[in-house]
């Protein structure tokens, strides 16, 4: 019967469905040379942009003077500066006078080539550049003229800093790799393009030290980009996602960053960046779990500053980790090793709760995250609401009405609190989600639980490789480097790169 | 198909063990009563116990969101049962929530029952409950401990577990009360050789007018006081000899074993001695001791002979006869001599007394003992406990001074009469 259903369902929706077309056509004409005659060449461009039907795209006919040729430029007026066309195109050409002049001398623009094939005159055209046909010509002539909308250099706003630059990369790829190179000004920063989408033809940058990286490193990067077969990659966290090694894996190996300066600095250790446009972010690769739980402001405050930083943090992490197990454990299996006036404290305040531990504690975890998720979400105007909602009637109230114990909002409040320490996005998850799977451990098997699940989970870190490098290196495996793993040393003692980049050059001094 | 297999068995394995194990011991923080303390008294049958449990109301003294309490800070039960353990359930006929020994502090036991030759059975049940601690405290009580927790009511720390765990821990620091945990117990009962401490506490007061009480020389029941605060009062020992009562020991001896006992240990301890100046004055002190005991020991002369040497730092305080301390070498060697034989005075009778009355010694003098044998047969044949009332003890008392107060000038008492 199941399956009747099915087959019903399946032929019922069927005929529904639109009659498939075909775009095979269009497609070989894109194949194509393009030919002499320039209303040939016009009509064909004109039905694949479908003019007019498509409002941006723009053919201009016009008399190029001094050598009387009838040409067409075509251009999408929305993605180019039309300013520049206007004053370094259409201007000398309508105002030549000497019929000897070649095109290239003719137009001023920064960079002139030429293009044969279909195909690659179409991508220029939708990168923003100007197809310039001239009647007589079996080649176009493409001149850089692409300017894509987008915001100017903001201040980063997830990767905070107090007294490194404020500068956060933005969406456009070029302004990046300017950010970039203010900060590296050596002939060796190599910055290398390929498309890897197929209809969107989407660029990834890659951005390395041609001295430093690896070649074999590179080469395995490259790999595994080529490799993707995909019609459209929109941006970095996309191709994040295509290009990481465990995809289901808990822990991110792919380091995901706004600031330049901090990209920059991953360059000089040999580390390769990625950048795409419509990103705001870069991606450092190959990364280690300490790359995530550093931040830029780190190394920029004095060596105690930053160390008490990094303690600090990484008992943050610890605390949001455990915090909530170790209440349920301690409550339900351990009661002795609480210090009586606690013990007593916590049973007189469990004592109308109606809900076990850990019910209380997953509930109010929940609470937790929602406001979190929904404090996200909210629109800004009404942002502080959820403050109050939060504070007053989550916690307070909830108390009150005897629903949680004081005790847990506290519990919660802390771990939730100490999540916010861990900066980076993907690890805050990480950290997020560990904590759900050692509250039921800890619910099942008390501090053994907690325990089992620790070490486990440092089993699979260890066991985790982000392009061949192991996850915890340099720490485990030892690997000769600059030291900085949970804390860092002085400037002047950090002497190596990390050894397990192989880069060509290791000591920094 | 084969991979999902696989996950499939693997998922099953992994619930099978959530079923297995774990869950179990879970038992909720609130629905347990929590006895602080437990007290042992005969029962009219032999083979029976009188059992009282004190309880903690965990609720008393919280400030509760959402409604406090008005109920009293404990409740105590007293049955008769068979053993410690299968009591728990018992109890459940008038307690309502499940008993657990998680915050047991006190085993209190009254004087009958301890002098009971069959009470070292009962003591072996608390090493075999594992939920009961080894660093359980044993107190002896004068009175039936069922009437012991009856009668004791503190009056500023109501919550029983902070009352019991304060005024023992600081019983011992002044040195008026032993340490007297469980695994001591144990061990020196096993070791047979030494006598164990235990802490000496009653609500009882006695009436006897006669008692030489001054200079710490009384046990509990024998401190006299007044005012409005709880009847009980702890101070001395209870001397226990292959795990059987035996006798007691004052505030005074008791602080005395501790001087003479490295294991054992003061941190506390104000006194006074005699002002070898004016015998109606006596000279508050403050007695350390920075230093181990020296012991030595010949065992094998005809009579074995141990030579201690107890080095004392003596801080004194005050001194009512108002002698220039500080400043005369003169006198204070002649202060330093006449403690010092104050001191060796009160050892000699100490040990006399163990000698005489309990033939056997609390000093842990049996642990220096047995590194003078080879082999431990040898120890054994020596038999320290059946030898130590024939033996000669030679105590030398070692005082150094320390500061002498605050303020170290006197003004002349001549001149302000004057």
């Amino acid at each position: 019967m199941f399956k009747n259903l099915i087959t019903k369902y399946m032929t019922t929706s069927k005929e529904k469905l639109y009659t498939q077309q075909s775009s095979e056509e269009a497609i070989s004409i894109k194949e194509k040379d393009i030919t002499s005659n320039l209303d040939h060449t016009t009509s064909t461009f004109k039905s694949i942009y479908s003019y007019p039907n498509n409002s941006d795209v723009k053919f201009r006919d016009i008399q190029i003077g001094g050598i009387n040729k009838k040409a067409v430029l075509v251009f999408i007026n929305t993605i180019s500066d039309t300013d520049m066309i206007e004053k370094q195109i259409l201007n000398p050409l309508l105002l030549n006078e000497e019929p000897s002049r070649k095109i290239d001398d003719l137009i001023s623009a920064q960079s002139v080539s030429t293009a044969k094939k279909i195909r690659d005159i179409l991508k220029e055209i939708n990168k923003g550049n100007v197809a310039l046909f001239i009647q007589g010509e079996k080649q176009a002539f493409i001149i850089n003229a692409a300017n894509f909308q987008g915001r100017g250099i903001e201040k980063a706003e997830n990767e905070v800093s107090l007294i490194g630059s404020k500068e956060a990369f933005n969406e456009k790829v070029m302004t990046n790799i300017s950010l970039i190179r203010k900060k590296i000004k050596s002939e060796d920063l190599v910055i290398e393009s390929t498309t890897v989408s197929k209809r969107s033809n989407n660029e990834v940058y890659y951005v390395y030290v041609k001295d430093l990286v690896n070649d074999e490193l590179l080469q395995t990067v490259k790999e595994r980009i080529d490799q993707i077969d995909i019609d459209s990659i929109q941006n970095l966290a996309i191709l994040e996602q295509h290009i990481e090694e465990r995809q289901k894996s808990i822990f991110p190996t792919i380091l995901n960053t706004e600031r330049p300066d901090r990209a920059a600095s991953f360059l000089e250790e040999g580390y390769i960046v990625l950048l795409m446009d419509n990103s705001p972010a870069s991606l450092v690769l190959p990364a280690t779990f300490w790359s995530f739980y550093h931040t830029a402001e780190d190394r920029y405050v004095r060596l105690f500053y930053g160390n008490v930083t990094r303690l600090i943090r990484m008992m943050a992490m610890f605390i949001a980790l455990f915090t909530s197990s170790i209440y349920i454990a301690v409550t339900n299996f351990h009661a002795e090793m609480v210090p009586p006036d606690l013990l007593l404290a916590i049973a007189a305040t469990r004592e109308k709760v109606p809900v076990g531990a850990i019910l209380e504690v997953l509930f109010m975890e929940l609470a937790f995250e929602l406001i979190r998720e929904a404090g996200l979400r909210i629109p800004g105007p009404i942002g502080p609401t959820i403050g109050i909602v939060g504070a007053l009637i989550l916690g307070q109230a909830a108390v009150q009405a005897n629903i949680v114990s004081p005790i847990v909002v506290i519990v919660v409040a802390l771990g939730g609190l100490s999540s916010f320490a861990i900066g980076n996005i993907s690890m805050n998850f990480t950290i997020r989600i560990c904590r759900f799977a050692f509250i039921l451990a800890a619910g099942a098997f008390g501090i053994y639980g907690i325990t089992a699940l620790f070490v486990v989970g440092i089993f699979y870190m260890v066991s985790i490789k982000s392009f061949g490098v192991p996850y915890l290196s340099p720490l485990t495996p030892k690997y000769l480097s600059s030291g900085d793993t949970i804390f860092r040393r002085m400037l002047k003692n950090e002497i190596f790169r990390p050894s397990y980049l192989k880069p060509k050059d290791m000591k920094k001094k | 198909m084969k991979k999902h297999k696989l996950v499939y068995k693997i998922s099953c394995l992994f619930i099978l063990t959530l079923i297995l194990s774990g869950c179990w011991n879970q038992s909720q923080i609130e629905e347990r009563a929590y006895v602080i303390a437990i007290g042992l008294d005969n029962a009219k049958d032999e083979n029976q116990i009188k059992l009282t449990y004190l309880i903690a109301n965990p609720e008393y003294g919280s400030q509760i969101q959402g409604g406090g309490t008005k109920e009293p800070p404990h409740e105590i039960i007293s049955f008769v049962t068979d053993d410690l353990t299968t009591s728990r359930n018992a109890a459940n006929v008038v307690i309502s929530k499940e008993i657990t020994y998680d915050l047991l502090t006190v085993l209190t036991v009254s004087q009958e029952f301890a002098k009971d030759k069959d009470f070292i059975r009962w003591m072996y049940d608390t090493t075999k409950d594992p939920e009961i601690r080894r660093d359980v405290h044993l107190v002896v009580t004068k009175e039936n401990a069922s009437e012991f927790f009856k009668k004791n009511e503190p009056k500023l720390e109501t919550r029983p577990h902070k009352y019991f765990d304060m005024i023992l821990d600081r019983g011992v620091e002044t040195g008026m009360l032993p340490s007297s945990e469980l695994i001591e117990y144990f061990r020196i009962t096993e070791a047979d050789a030494d006598l164990f401490l235990a802490m000496y506490g009653t609500t009882k007061q006695n009436d006897d007018e006669n008692q030489k009480r001054d200079n710490d020389n009384f046990t509990a029941g024998e401190f006299r006081y007044s005012g409005q605060t709880n009847t009980t009062n702890f101070a001395g020992s209870a001397v226990f000899k292959e795990g059987i009562m035996i006798g007691k020991l004052t505030a005074d001896e008791t602080r005395t074993t501790i001087m003479l006992n490295d294991e054992l240990n003061a941190t506390d301890v104000l006194t006074t001695y005699t002002d070898p100046f004016n015998e109606n004055y006596r000279v508050a002190t403050r007695v350390n001791k920075t230093k181990r005991n020296k012991v030595e020991m010949d065992l094998t002369a005809r009579t074995p002979t141990i030579d201690v040497t107890i080095p004392i730092e003596i801080e004194v305080l005050s001194a009512h006869s108002m002698v220039d301390y500080e400043k005369d070498i003169s006198k204070r060697k002649k202060l330093k001599k006449s403690i010092e034989k104050e001191i060796r005075t009160k050892i000699e009778n100490l040990v006399r007394k163990t000698q005489e009355e309990f033939k056997a010694e609390p000093f842990g003098w049996s642990l220096v003992a047995r590194k003078k044998f080879l082999t431990i047969p040898a120890y054994e044949e020596f038999d320290w406990m059946k030898s130590y009332p024939d033996m000669k003890v030679n105590i030398k008392i070692n005082v150094t001074f320390g500061q002498f107060g605050r303020q170290s000038e006197l003004p002349n008492e001549k001149e302000i009469r004057d």
